[in-house]
């Protein structure tokens, strides 16, 4: 069975650490200060923020308590970077911030020692303490926890060997506790919540005290009725739907902010899949989604995906059997997953014949991880702290299959103008910066 | 073969032939209209399904025409197919429009074959598939079967195409409704009409005449993988003929229902039949088989009013002439009997007068001769004398010994009957009654005869009966003789006793059978004779358990 933040990594792909497809490293980044006020590097909309008590969000893909604190879309990454909170923060242009983590230094026999903000509480005013962080961790990451050590209330010494310090932005560590009842775990970030969106309740997220932020009003409905949530003067609304973007331009008092190509459409195909790709147009593929997109960029460094071979993972991997069925087969809520596969069918990319098929999520995992289709397309994180991790969550034949980058997406952020300041991380999670 | 069973199959063939027979000429008369009625159905529909292709095809035309125009009218759909902007737009076009017309098929091409949109597939965009747009307007009617790709799988319409000029170009608009099992379903109107498609392309299957009714409509079909052409398709039309197997094991179920009533019934009737006439001969067989010499004393009484009952009569009559002549025969031996007997007594006589007459003649001839000499001659043969007289005592009470020489006189039966039960009747051994008859007529027999037979008949009674509380009752009645002219006195006597089984009845009448302790077993032997001889018949109704009746019957005299 995999763990519940192993398929994220599957189905998500993948998750977070500081650089841009770096390298694990062991290095201790220096302490950085706050950022100063004036520094508007990683802001978006930036312009003279209104005074107001309640901000509206809106956002277009579902919300699930269950996943917290590890998002599996846009949505949830936005209201769980407002929930929850790992040791570190980095943002947009790589820099490690302070989270919980209030200071770390390193420690005798090259160990770090990272200790936590003296204030900091869960949401039911309980003190974060080294203890709550390694039991956090130890739910998720067993082998990270082993190499930690509580050294008292406030520090942890964690052995550095073939980690880098960035990965503690993941928001696979943020710190929770459970709740009793269930529902949404208990974090430690700038706000908190008991309830839940859908439909036409809306979620309210409070936010902590001394936090100096506003109330977030969250609405979540499908992409097709964005347009009402601009009708309606919503004062965020995290979206890819160009219908909804275009009618939102023509509102002057909003602001169209363009976040990073931050997912990229994969194709894996097993290694006897006879897949064809060679004399194909690729180039024809950003027209065959509703989404903005480009072709994929491989070279930039952005994507981990790029080069696995330097996380010897092929070797382990035994030879994969022709698969029998050809058809080339997707998640079936993503859409734009499903035009993928569909254009590459209608380039005959598997020969006539060849159809789609899109599979609900367990179905899809299961099919991922057999590798009996002749070609899976998938949408990945273009990010992650530790590729070789993250390829090792990766099903056995992938190595000895083909990995073709397709397309690169983005989500715009549509501002209203004079909302309370909105920063960028380093993977693309908006987050309300305090006064 | 017995009388019964030739009744049961008589009456068997006589039942199930003309139902076997009716049911055949039902079951063919049946499937001979029903598939007629198929047939025509079958024909009404094919010619209803190619009037519907004709209205789908015309549909099409008009939708396609309709979209011909707001293409030509579209200035954004002009600058995207001429000069590439807004390329979303256009590959979105044809989804768009084949939602709002209607159509499941719906691709734009341009002059050199090229999918610039497509509904049905809208990433097929790009793609060259001059063929189709030819070879559809080469089918007859500008209509055919296509089978199309989407993404998901395989799309079979029914298409025409169409065309426009756009800026000098020439664009070809391809549209079709879909042809898959819901546009099958909704042409048969009902779940016994089933249509089909047969592509050239699927393997042939065997037709069923025997399980159903079978009509096609040829549609053209263009075949578009590796060769493309133009080819036919078939819309196969069946009716399956399970309605009338259904109907037929109906009638089938309904025939055998009423074979196995009417047979029940048959045979039932067959055997109560069989019964009613067969039990009554049987009977008569069986008593018919009890007569003999000895036994001639077998009831042939009969109430019946057909032709067993005059037969019953008949051998009864016969029955009662056998007894008077057996009656007439022992008479007749008896008279030969006697007169040799007569013959006997006379020579038995002679022989015992004759020494007598010798002595006689030899006094007589001493009184003459030597008239002194009498005395000594009489004393001298006086041992001969005695001698012949003693013989002839003796013969004489030998030959009375010998046959006792009945008495007929007119006996009163009712007195016999009184006077006996007044010397038998003893309450220790059990209550006696007598229920008589008046104005009984007088029979002719010996007094003591009558006597013996009541005192046998009563006796028994009483000893059968199994303890003091037992009744016996014997009862005087008057009949009619088997002649129907003469009547009979008939006793009864009845006991309450154990009765007799059917083995002891058929030895009741036999020298020395008993089955008293004490019984010399002669009793009814005697009866039984006794009856005979006064011209009469005995017989018994018994059965275990139930006391026995024992009827007398004795001529009465003419009155």
């Amino acid at each position: 069975m995999i763990r519940a933040h192993h398929q994220v990594l599957l189905v998500g792909m993948l998750v977070v650490a500081a650089c841009r497809g770096a390298a694990p490293r062991a290095e201790l980044p220096p302490l950085a200060p706050a950022l100063a006020h004036a520094d508007t590097a990683c802001l978006i909309a930036a312009g003279r923020p209104a005074s107001r008590d309640t901000v509206t969000i809106a956002l277009t893909e579902p919300v699930d308590p269950a996943h917290a604190p590890l998002p599996r879309n846009v949505a949830e990454r936005f209201l769980f970077a407002q929930l929850y909170e790992t040791l570190i923060h980095v943002d947009c242009q790589g820099r490690v911030l302070p989270a919980l983590a209030g200071s770390w230094e390193q420690g005798a026999a090259g160990r770090w020692t990272v200790t936590l903000r003296s204030d900091a509480r869960f949401w039911d005013g309980a003190p974060v303490t080294a203890r709550d962080v390694l039991t956090a961790w130890r739910a998720r990451d067993s082998s990270l926890a082993q190499s930690i050590a509580v050294l008292d209330e406030r520090a942890l010494s964690i052995d550095p060997s073939g980690r880098s310090f960035q990965r503690f932005a993941d928001p696979a560590l943020a710190v929770t506790k459970s709740a009793p009842g269930g529902g949404w775990p208990i974090g430690t970030g700038q706000y908190w919540t008991t309830g839940a969106a859908g439909g036409a309740d809306a979620l309210w997220a409070s936010p902590m005290a001394g936090a100096g932020l506003p109330a977030l009003k969250v609405t979540v409905a499908p992409a097709s009725e964005a347009r009402d949530a601009v009708d309606a003067n919503v004062d965020l609304l995290l979206t890819s739907d160009p219908a909804a973007l275009e009618y939102g331009r023509t509102r002057p008092q909003y602001q169209d902010a363009l976040l990073e190509w931050d997912h990229t459409y994969v194709l894996f195909a097993p290694e006897a899949s006879g897949l064809e790709l060679g004399a194909l147009r690729l180039e024809s593929l950003p027209q065959a989604v509703h989404v903005e997109a480009r072709a994929a960029q491989v070279n930039d460094g952005g994507l981990w995906l790029a080069d696995l071979k330097r996380c010897d993972v092929a070797a382990a991997a035994a030879p994969t059997l022709a698969p029998p069925r050809r058809r080339i087969v997707y998640e079936q809520a993503d859409r734009d997953a499903r035009d993928l596969a569909a254009r590459l069918v209608g380039l005959a990319a598997l020969g006539r014949g060849a159809v789609v098929a899109g599979l609900a999520p367990p179905a899809f995992e299961t099919a991922f991880r057999g590798g009996a289709e002749a070609a899976y397309v998938l949408r990945v994180r273009r990010r992650t702290v530790d590729p070789c991790a993250a390829a090792r969550e990766l099903p056995a034949w992938v190595p000895r299959g083909s990995i073709t980058p397709l397309i690169d997406t983005r989500t715009h952020a549509l501002v209203r103008r004079g909302l309370p300041r909105l920063s960028v991380d380093w993977d693309g999670a908006v987050r309300l910066v305090p006064r | 073969m017995s009388f019964r069973a030739r009744i049961l199959i008589g009456l068997g063939l006589i039942v199930l032939l003309p139902l076997a027979v009716f049911e055949l000429r039902v079951r063919a008369d049946m499937a001979g209209r029903l598939t007629a009625e198929y047939q025509r159905r079958v024909a009404s529909l094919v010619a209803v399904i190619r009037a519907d292709l004709s209205r789908d095809s015309a549909g099409t035309a008009a939708r396609l025409d309709a979209l011909k125009d707001a293409i030509a009218a579209d200035n954004r759909f002009r600058l995207a197919a001429l000069q590439g902007a807004d390329r979303a737009y256009l590959l979105d076009y044809a989804g768009n429009a084949m939602r709002v017309t209607g159509l499941a098929m719906l691709q734009v091409q341009d002059d050199q074959g090229r999918i610039i949109s497509s509904g049905h597939f809208r990433n097929e965009y790009d793609r060259v598939e001059p063929e189709l747009p030819r070879l559809l307007a080469a089918a007859p009617g500008g209509m055919a079967l296509v089978e199309t790709r989407t993404a998901e799988a395989s799309l079979l319409a029914l298409a025409r195409a169409d065309s426009l000029r756009l800026g000098g170009r020439r664009l070809t608009l391809v549209g079709g409704v879909a042809v898959d099992s819901g546009f099958l379903a909704r042409l048969a109107p009902d779940s016994d009409l089933a249509v089909s498609l047969a592509l050239p392309t699927d393997t042939p299957t065997r037709v069923d005449s025997a399980a159903q009714v079978v009509s096609a409509l040829a549609v053209p079909f263009v075949d578009l993988r590796d060769a493309p052409s133009l080819g036919e398709a078939r819309i196969v039309v069946t009716h399956s003929l399970a309605p009338l197997a259904a109907l037929r094991r109906r009638v089938d179920a309904a025939f055998a229902a009423a074979v196995l009533l009417t047979g029940a019934i048959a045979l039932l009737l067959a055997s109560w039949l069989s019964n009613w006439i067969s039990r009554p001969l049987r009977e008569l067989a069986r008593r018919t088989a009890e007569i003999d010499m000895e036994r001639l004393d077998v009831a042939f009484e009969s109430d019946r009013a057909d032709e067993i009952g005059a037969l019953s009569r008949l051998l009864g009559a016969m029955t009662q002439r056998l007894r008077a002549g057996a009656a007439r025969l022992r008479e007749a031996e008896r008279r030969i009997a006697v007169g040799d007997l007569a013959r006997q007594v006379n020579h038995d006589i002679k022989n015992g007068l004759i020494p007598i007459r010798n002595v006689f003649r030899h006094l007589l001839e001493a009184a003459r001769g030597e008239p002194d000499r009498l005395a000594a001659a009489l004393r001298d043969r006086q041992g001969t004398i005695e001698s012949g007289i003693s013989y002839l005592e003796n013969l004489a009470t030998n030959y009375a010994r010998l046959y006792p020489q009945p008495a007929r006189e007119p006996c009163d039966v009712n007195a016999a009957v009184r006077e006996t039960i007044r010397r038998v009747s003893d309450a220790s051994r059990g209550e006696l009654k007598s229920v008589l008859a008046d104005a009984l007529p007088a029979v002719r027999t010996d007094p003591l005869v009558l006597r013996r037979i009541l005192e046998n008949l009563i006796g028994n009674a009483l000893d059968s009966l199994a303890s003091p509380g037992g009744t016996v009752i014997v009862g005087t009645t008057r009949g009619a003789g088997g002649d129907g002219d003469s009547s009979v006195v008939r006793i009864t006597v009845a006991d309450t006793g154990r009765g007799m089984s059917r083995e002891e009845l058929n030895r009741a009448f036999d020298d020395f059978y008993t089955t008293k302790p004490d019984g010399t077993g002669l009793g009814l032997s005697i009866v039984r004779r006794l009856v005979l001889d006064a011209n009469g018949a005995l017989r018994v109704e018994t059965a275990p358990g139930a006391g026995s009746t024992f009827i007398v019957e004795l001529p009465g005299e003419a009155e």
